[in-house]
């Protein structure tokens, strides 16, 4: 990871290569993060605050059962894809569809409140269960080097697994009926009811569908970094920054937007100062809607 | 008298609090410390969150600034009184400075942002060296706890000072306009910006003051207990859980919250943040309005006053209107002279021309109907000239005056009233609040609120709303809305109406008792009108020309009788039975 070269002096080329590699590997489990989002609050107009709090327990669970068990993490992570959809599904179904019904402030307050209070249960349940210490899945496997440049095949193969899923989810907006469903409620809610998708079912299966692609983010981000209960809302504020850069629905543009926010830490980190690197986010959040107060590329719906 | 009682029992109270340090316990008199601060934080958010209708995640972000420069001055020797003048100016100048980025935005984007500025505001004060870092600021210990406790109790009782002048005055009401709807608000003379800025502002300040306060007691702050993101939310879920926007909510949402709160910490060793968790996850679930808008507060004898809305103005609305009539200057102007002149306006979005180089005049006195096929620009010709658009190009000149870069409450002020083809009133207040908007948002020479919801009894009374002077806007059917836009259209003091569609699904008499109206403002009050309308038999009634677009152009301008019988009129708008010759 690029802290770990900050003894090094000389700055040749490698350490850069070195330095954009873990951020574009870290910005492309960002992205993997915001797509979930992106599509929840494209379909339902939710600020779903508890969504990365659903990485870190996710990825503290992984780690936890691989600890226990020392599956492969990508068992484990088909183990954790239906929980955590279900988990989704349920929680929009009872919790927030209900508050559709309500007048348009207290549907906000409303859902606020529920994802804020879900953000908070589920970090401190999971830190008095699992303990709030950092952790991760320790699954090593060959470096490879390229000169100067090391990688190992767990970037390798992670970041190999995000271009492909990105493309197939991709594909699968596309052309799948779910996704065209879930376009059509995003684009345009009382239309797409007229005609006949039934836009409460859509938006259920969306949130499932995006926590379900949390649990994948979750498997590689622990495999890669370390994860503890109370990530989670900083990777929100992260996932947010990239939906509003890359457009919202748009998955292609949140990758590009992830990578980018990933670069931006990672050379912060380098050339300036590790402690400010959380700050990236934020501030290219609050700089892109002062310039686009509607939201970068919002129009766009790949 | 009422009024009277209620301020007594408010003094009463105060006073009350104010013996508490010298009889009661210290737990007490901290627990009470406590209870005052987040009142102060929870009603001063709810300023700008049920009054304003902007959901500030942000509020407890000038909490932590306020503490910090309180703190961080207290450390390098000012005097006590001067801590707190710079916490409050370094927090205010803050909130100044952010308001103009935030209030680009408008709901979940304003929430989003301002929930990001809190770990922004948390990391600052981590890494910079002037604020301690993570060590946070340690005061040398001194006991304060009576001091801080007595400001805190005339911090509560300026907060709600502050809450019941909001509900009265001119700034208050623009906030609720806000809150309902910001275009309507602008159009009806409401400069937005400002009232935004100002009560954010206003609520900094309390914030910063409840922070040094805070601080000052505690001896000792650092960036996690300021800014951290469980802590940061209570107050808000204080006035949530009471019932935002209302009289009462902050004060029974911190009562309850804060009793809970201690029962939690003396009871439960662990899960306290999920419990509390649990506590927000259920009032947003079962009652995002709070709890004193839930029937059994509502329905109670003994506490329904507890969850009435803020109190509607009822004496001015219990003397129906003694005079008929409008109370309008009746203009003179000499006919002919132009009112309106647009000249090559053209409006387009994206590369959608809207409007097409339109040239027109608009003389004093004139009733002039504009028709054409839905789509063909004329609701946007309408939306350039009250200002809700820029034209793109082109220029409209108003009484002699060019209105390019004017904002919409200019164009309000300077005599433009306009209604909406689909109404926007002000759903969640009262027929008269509505009407009394424009009134007391003229600029110089307003009416104070009371008189305004005094006067505007008689522009109810003008479009048939008497029965209904009291009844939220949002109660109403569609065509005693469309009257309401047109009772506070007029309320602007227009020199020009522009009328939106608003014949449409009236029946026979309604229509000629609208065109009666309309030909009464021309005739009696001097008031110069366009009127979009798709009913010809109506515009026929009264309109002395007409004017037709077609996909943003103008085709046809003339009296009536020519223009329906012009070709191309004929085939593109009215269609025909024959085939059209080329």
């Amino acid at each position: 990871m690029s802290s770990g070269v900050h003894g090094l002096t000389a700055m040749d080329a490698s350490i850069i290569i070195q330095i954009a590699l873990g951020g574009i590997l870290l910005g492309g489990l960002y992205a993997l993060v915001a797509f979930g989002l992106s599509l929840i609050y494209g379909v339902a107009r939710i600020l779903n605050f508890a969504h990365g709090t659903l990485l870190a327990v996710g990825g503290v669970a992984a780690s936890g059962i691989f600890a226990a068990t020392a599956w492969n993490p990508l068992f484990i992570m088909l183990l954790l894809i239906p929980v955590l959809a279900v988990f989704g599904y349920v929680f929009y179904d009872q919790l927030l569809q209900p508050l559709t019904k309500r007048n348009h402030f207290e549907y906000t307050v409303g859902s606020v409140l529920v994802t804020v209070g879900a953000l908070l249960i589920l970090s401190d349940v999971a830190a008095w269960i699992a303990g709030p210490a950092p952790r991760n899945i320790p699954l090593r496997f060959d470096a490879m080097e390229f000169g100067n440049v090391i990688v190992s095949t767990t970037q390798a193969w992670i970041l190999g697994g995000i271009v492909v899923f990105t493309v197939a989810l991709h594909v699968f907006i596309k052309k799948s009926w779910f996704g065209r469903a879930m376009r059509a409620v995003t684009q345009d809610h009382t239309g797409a009811t007229i005609c006949g998708v039934k836009a409460d079912r859509v938006h259920a299966l969306t949130f499932a569908f995006g926590s379900g692609i949390v649990a994948i983010a979750a498997v590689l981000y622990a495999m890669l970094f370390p994860v503890d209960p109370y990530i989670g809302f900083a990777l929100t504020v992260k996932a947010f920054t990239i939906i509003i850069l890359g457009g919202i629905g748009n998955l292609v543009g949140a990758l590009l937007a992830g990578i980018f926010l990933g670069l931006a830490e990672g050379f912060t980190s380098f050339f300036w100062a590790t402690q400010w690197a959380p700050a990236i986010s934020i501030v290219l959040l609050l700089v892109i809607l002062v310039i686009f107060p509607q939201g970068f590329g919002r129009r766009k719906t790949t | 008298m009422t009024n009277m009682r209620y301020w007594l029992a408010g003094a009463f109270v105060l006073a009350a609090l104010l013996f508490v340090p010298t009889s009661g316990s210290t737990y007490t008199t901290t627990l009470l410390f406590t209870m005052l601060i987040s009142y102060a934080l929870a009603q001063s958010w709810d300023w700008v969150g049920g009054e304003a209708g902007y959901i500030n995640l942000a509020h407890f972000a000038f909490y932590g600034i306020g503490a910090y420069g309180f703190c961080l001055s207290l450390l390098n020797g000012v005097p006590i009184v001067l801590c707190f003048v710079i916490a409050v100016a370094v927090t205010t100048t803050v909130a100044l400075i952010v308001s103009f980025p935030l209030f680009r935005l408008r709901g979940d984007y304003f929430a989003f942002a301002t929930l990001a500025m809190l770990p922004l505001t948390e990391l600052l004060a981590f890494n910079f060296d002037f604020t301690g870092g993570a060590d946070g600021v340690v005061l040398p210990p001194n006991y304060v706890l009576f001091e801080a406790y007595y400001i805190a109790v005339g911090l509560v009782g300026i907060t709600a000072v502050v809450t019941i002048w909001l509900i009265r005055t001119r700034f208050g009401y623009a906030l609720k306009a806000i809150r309902n709807d910001e275009e309507a608000a602008e159009i009806s003379g409401v400069r937005i910006f400002p009232a935004k800025a100002r009560v954010l502002v206003l609520s900094a300040a309390f914030a910063s003051v409840a922070g040094a306060l805070q601080g000052w007691q505690l001896s000792y702050i650092d960036p996690t207990t300021v800014f951290g993101l469980d802590v940061a939310l209570i107050p808000i879920a204080m006035a949530l859980l009471g019932g935002s926007g209302l009289l009462w909510g902050a004060v029974v949402g911190v009562i309850i919250l804060s009793l809970f709160n201690q029962l939690l910490i003396v009871s439960l060793p662990i899960l306290q943040t999920a419990i509390f968790g649990l506590l927000l996850l259920l009032i947003g679930r079962y009652m995002p309005g709070g709890l004193l808008r839930s029937s059994i507060v509502r329905n109670s004898k003994w506490i329904g006053f507890l969850g009435r809305e803020h109190d509607r103005f009822v004496a001015a609305t219990a003397n129906s209107p003694a005079t008929s009539g409008l109370p309008l200057p009746k203009l003179t102007s000499e006919p002919g002279k132009p009112v309106l002149e647009c000249r090559n306006v053209t409006m387009a979005f994206g590369g959608n021309v809207a409007v097409d180089n339109v040239s027109l005049t608009i003389n004093a006195g004139e009733i002039v109907g504009l028709v054409g096929t839905n789509g063909s620009g004329k609701t946007t010709l309408f939306n350039c000239i009250s200002k809700v658009f820029e034209q793109k190009s082109g220029e409209i000149v108003f009484l002699g005056q060019d209105l390019a870069g004017a904002r919409r409450d200019d164009a309000s002020r300077l005599g433009i009233g306009r209604t909406y083809q689909i109404p926007r009133p002000f759903s969640d207040l009262t027929v008269v609040e509505n009407i009394a908007m424009p009134l007391m948002n003229r600029g110089e020479g307003s009416e104070t609120p009371a008189d305004a919801l005094g006067v505007a009894t008689r522009f109810a009374a003008y479009v048939g709303l008497t029965d209904h002077l009291s009844a939220r806007a949002d109660s109403l059917n569609l065509q005693q809305k469309k009257a309401l836009e047109l009772a506070r259209a007029l309320a602007c003091r227009p020199r020009l109406l522009l009328v939106d569609e608003v014949a449409s699904g009236l029946t026979p008499v309604e229509v000629r008792n609208f065109v009666d109206h309309i030909r009464e403002l021309r005739d009696e009050y001097g008031i110069t009108i366009i009127w979009v309308e798709h009913i010809f038999s109506a515009l026929a009634q009264v309109v002395d020309r007409v004017i037709v677009l077609e996909q943003g152009s103008i085709i046809a301008d003339g009296p009536l009788d020519d223009v329906v019988r012009d070709k191309r009129v004929l085939s593109t708008y009215l269609g025909s039975a024959a085939p059209v010759e080329a």
